[in-house]
């Protein structure tokens, strides 16, 4: 009894693998404490590291809303976290875009989910909203919040206007390179353990 | 019955907070309120007898303000003093809604802040989910543990530094017995009825009494304050 | 005459993705409140049988499946699952993975709230539930915290606050220890005489004696067999190995043997170079002092407030160590901390004329988990095995595996093998780790007797080779097989050990 519809054991699956998702990301997103490079570079770690419980994600539900409804509720987590809102739109709608390219590819199109996943991947620099919109008296606030000057600087230089565009690239291409890998990760361990199909 | 705060008033104050957050505090005056909002998640958590770790923020947090305003001054170089700027930044910065947010995962009850949701007419779909994910943290964090455990048994030396063998390692087992575990749980919910087409109902008595509105007004007007203060003064 | 409640007509079932059929031709018809035991190997069909009772088959797990199953008047196949909540309940198998709330009251009163019942109606069943469980203690606490025994005695008064008439039973047992078994048994008696109708699919067969009106014995798909409940509990004992089933009735001496307590014997011969092992200084307690930013470290002087309280105590090398006792009597704990999990036990290992301290004791044993899920890290058996090799060493590796019988699954997928199997699979990389000493945390929980055996001629075919096995288990039978002393702790502290005289001989 195959529906196209979610039901309550998708929604459950689609609970467990945000909740792991917002494990990984919150491992890494530690290690931007170290250094503003970091931060930075959230936009090839995470893409690489959320690959692999992705790509099992895709092929547990392959049904549409997966990704949008993981999206809603990784907006969510980012503003309760203090992270903010002005991401929040952005997450929507790479969830959105990434679960109709998914479908498109009826989840199973292995192109069609790399695609869908690069897309969603975007929704990193949702992180660096914050940065940007409010460049300068972030800044400021950063300063007067007790961060340092070099942390700041240093930051500044990796994020701004400028380098956004290539910083949502970066994570797009990661985030093709992430689902390669993560794929490939996928058939070597869940699909050889008979896990997914 | 012990009373508490009513979830609704709960999840307003993780609202307000994150917002209060977002902005930075700049004069003494905004520092007070963000330490005023600070402190209510703290007593809120001994009010629940949780007093290790109400003291524990509490100390994390006086002790970054401390570092910051005493110690540390403003341009202040050098390694060691940029990094505990830094950190004490952070701390400063995020532990309000962090504090708050552990307050209400841990205080709040499934059946709670389902029914307290279903009020708000959010979508079984985000309902679900999002308890889904509140109930998998602790699960997560079991489950990892006995992986590092057996980790530890084959030596340190598992993955010889490796970091993508590292990760699929610490990933991978993780994955297996998280999806086992969530095909279980699902079977063993929905063969209790979860996800039907009748109305869930609830045991919760879901009533805003005056301290929930006391509490929401004070936010709403801090939060008022604050951004009166921050952007017209 | 009382009607059919559940009523199987020519029932056939493939897994999605499965090559042979787990299910052929099997009709069954339940009676109106009588109790049913579904018996067997494992892989014989008895979960599968139970799935197909509450729904779980066809709406969960997707397959092909032929003929009709009607139970009280709903046909399965149309019928949506959660129409069937109040009609039957499941209780599964594995008490961790069954709960959705993190409370215990809330757990209760999940189903009800599902099906959309009134709050008061539920709150009375809420009552009615509490007191007929006795569950006063457990109410308003966080599941996390409780004990496999008090988790399903939740998961059960969560079905029963349903008030189904009918009620499944998956394995009830599998993660429970003697109490609360007994326990168990109490639960199903009241609902017995409350008139539901009951099936239970089982490989512990001695704890339901008395209570069962039928039972039915399953083989590769296919009812083969049936008995009435008082029949069955005459069997001879040969005829039950011969179905390979587990003993119907326990011998209390199995847990408890009758030899006097060797505990303060091997101690006198200490350091006598590679004869005994010894352990020193075992202190651990969970319930740390109140503590705010730093622990202290347990040490002998606190008594009996530790969970784990073993100053001294010595086993010969070679020998095949069953440890019992109740759940949270500390017997994990005490593997746990004999191989260095716990990092605030300090407790030494003093073996082969050398003492080992912190890390090295890892050094020396290993110990192979309850769930053997978490200690599989690598995509094929051999590659696992070569993990804990310092040195990798094919020759040595296929030497293993075949020792074990493992060769043909060598480029297979540990995960994608059967739970015997992953146990062997970490047993083999225990043995390429040259651990000295092997710790056994339950290994035949919910093993059927064929596998049972297999684990105990195992164990002691590691000893034999040198190798010292500590084995904690709730399962007298696999001790009266392979035990030669029988280690037994009680609140933390080591009460007795005690030598096996006759070891119950049994062919595979």
């Amino acid at each position: 009894m195959e529906t196209k519809k979610l039901t309550a054991k998708d929604f459950i699956t689609i609970g467990i693998f945000t909740a792991i998702w917002f494990v990984v990301e919150f491992a890494f997103g530690m290690l931007g404490y170290l250094h503003p490079y970091i931060v930075a570079a959230y936009v090839v770690l995470l893409p690489l590291a959320g690959a692999i419980p992705m790509m099992l994600f895709y092929s547990k539900v392959e049904k549409f809303g997966m990704i949008t409804i993981m999206s809603v509720l990784i907006a969510i987590i980012m503003f309760v976290t203090g992270m903010g809102f002005l991401g929040a739109p952005l997450i929507i709608v790479a969830g959105v875009v990434a679960d109709l390219i998914a479908r498109a590819g009826s989840y199973k199109n292995a192109k069609m989910i790399v695609i869908s996943y690069g897309v969603f991947c975007s929704w990193i620099c949702a992180n660096y909203f914050p940065i940007l919109v409010t460049a300068k008296s972030y800044r400021k606030d950063l300063l007067d919040s007790g961060f340092s000057k070099e942390y700041a600087n240093n930051l500044f230089r990796a994020i701004n206007s400028k380098t956004i565009a290539l910083l949502v690239i970066c994570c797009v291409l990661f985030g093709f390179l992430g689902a390669f890998l993560g794929k490939s990760v996928v058939k070597k361990h869940f699909e050889k353990a008979g896990i997914v199909q | 019955m012990k009373r508490n705060l009513d979830p609704r008033a709960k999840l307003y104050m993780l609202f307000v907070v994150s917002i209060i957050v977002m902005l930075s505090a700049t004069t003494p005056l905004l520092w007070c309120i963000r330490t005023m909002i600070t402190m209510i998640p703290i007593m809120l958590l001994i009010k629940e007898k949780r007093y290790a770790w109400a003291l524990r923020f509490f100390v994390l947090y006086a002790l970054a303000m401390i570092l910051t305003f005493f110690v540390l001054g403003s341009g202040s170089t050098g390694m060691w003093k940029a990094f505990l700027t830094g950190y004490c930044g952070i701390i400063l910065q995020f532990s309000p809604a962090f504090i708050t947010a552990w307050y209400v995962i841990r205080t709040m009850k499934v059946d709670e802040f389902m029914s307290a949701m279903q009020k708000m007419h959010v979508p079984d779909s985000i309902t679900i989910s999002l308890a889904v994910v509140m109930r998998f943290f602790p699960t997560i964090k079991e489950e990892y543990g006995c992986i590092r455990a057996a980790m530890k048994m084959r030596g340190s030396s598992l993955a010889g530094g490796n970091v993508w063998k590292m990760m699929e390692y610490r990933l991978i087992p993780l994955l297996f017995s998280c999806v086992s575990i969530g095909d279980e749980l699902s079977a063993a919910a929905i063969t209790r009825g979860l996800g039907g087409k009748v109305k869930r109902t609830s045991v919760v008595v879901l009533e805003m009494k005056s301290i929930d509105y006391l509490l929401m007004l004070f936010l709403t007007g801090a939060a008022a304050v604050f951004v009166f203060v921050k952007y017209w003064v | 005459m009382k009607k059919n409640i559940i009523s199987m007509e020519h029932v056939s079932f493939c897994y999605k993705g499965a090559k042979k059929g787990l299910l052929s031709d099997v009709s069954l018809q339940v009676k109106e409140g009588e109790v049913l035991l579904l018996c067997g190997s494992s892989g014989s069909g008895k979960t599968t049988l139970i799935r197909m009772m509450n729904g779980l088959i066809p709406h969960y797990y997707p397959g092909e499946m032929t003929g009709e199953v009607r139970v009280k008047d709903y046909d399965i196949r149309t019928t949506p699952l959660y129409e069937l909540a109040g009609v039957v309940g499941t209780v599964f198998q594995n008490p961790r993975s069954q709960f959705f709330a993190v409370d215990t009251d809330e757990e209760i009163v999940f189903g009800p709230e599902n099906i959309g019942l009134d709050p008061e109606e539920i709150k009375r069943r809420e009552r009615d539930v509490t007191e007929e469980f006795h569950l006063q203690k457990l109410l308003g606490r966080s599941l996390f915290a409780l004990s496999g025994g008090e988790k399903q005695k939740i998961a059960c008064a969560g079905v029963s606050a349903l008030l189904p008439d009918i009620i499944l039973l998956d394995e009830p047992s599998s993660n429970l220890d003697l109490r609360s078994i007994q326990k168990l048994r109490c639960v199903i008696e009241k609902w017995k005489r409350q008139g539901k109708t009951i099936v239970i699919c089982e490989h512990r067969l001695w704890y339901l004696k008395g209570l069962l009106d039928r039972v039915i014995y399953m083989e590769k798909g296919k009812m083969t067999k049936q008995w009435k409940g008082d029949v069955f509990y005459t069997l001879s004992g040969e005829k039950i190995r011969d179905l390979m089933l587990r003993p119907l009735e326990l011998n209390p001496e199995w847990m408890d043997p009758k030899g006097e307590n060797v505990q303060g014997a091997f101690g006198k011969e200490k350091r006598e170079g590679g004869k005994y092992i010894h352990f020193k200084n075992y202190f651990f307690t969970y319930k740390r002092h109140p503590y705010l930013f730093w622990k202290k470290r347990p040490g002998g002087m606190e008594g009996k407030s530790l969970q784990l309280n073993i100053p001294d105590l010595s086993i010969p090398v070679g020998s095949v160590v069953g440890v019992v006792g109740p759940n949270g009597t500390g017997k994990s704990t005490f593997l746990r901390c004999v191989c260095g999990l716990e990092r605030d036990c300090r407790g030494e290992i003093e073996a082969y004329g050398n003492t080992y301290r912190g890390r090295r004791r890892m050094g020396l044993s290993y110990l192979v988990m309850q769930d053997v899920n978490h200690q599989l890290f690598t995509d094929s058996v051999a590659s696992e095995v070569m993990l804990s090799m310092k040195e990798k060493d094919e020759g040595c590796c296929e030497h293993i595996l075949s020792n074990l019988g493992l060769l043909e699954y060598k480029k297979k997928h540990p995960m994608a093998l059967s739970g015997g199997q992953k146990q062997r699979v970490a047993i083999a990389s225990a043995l390429a780790a040259k651990a000295k000493l092997l710790l056994f945390d339950e290994p035949t929980s919910g093993l059927d007797f064929a596998h049972m055996v297999k684990v105990g001629n195992l164990l002691e075919k590691i000893a034999k080779e040198g190798r010292t096995v500590l084995v904690s288990t709730h399962d007298p039978e696999l001790i009266a097989m392979c035990c030669d002393y029988v280690l037994s702790i009680e609140n933390g502290q080591v009460s007795s050990l005690k030598k096996v005289e006759n070891k119950l001989q049994w062919k595979q």
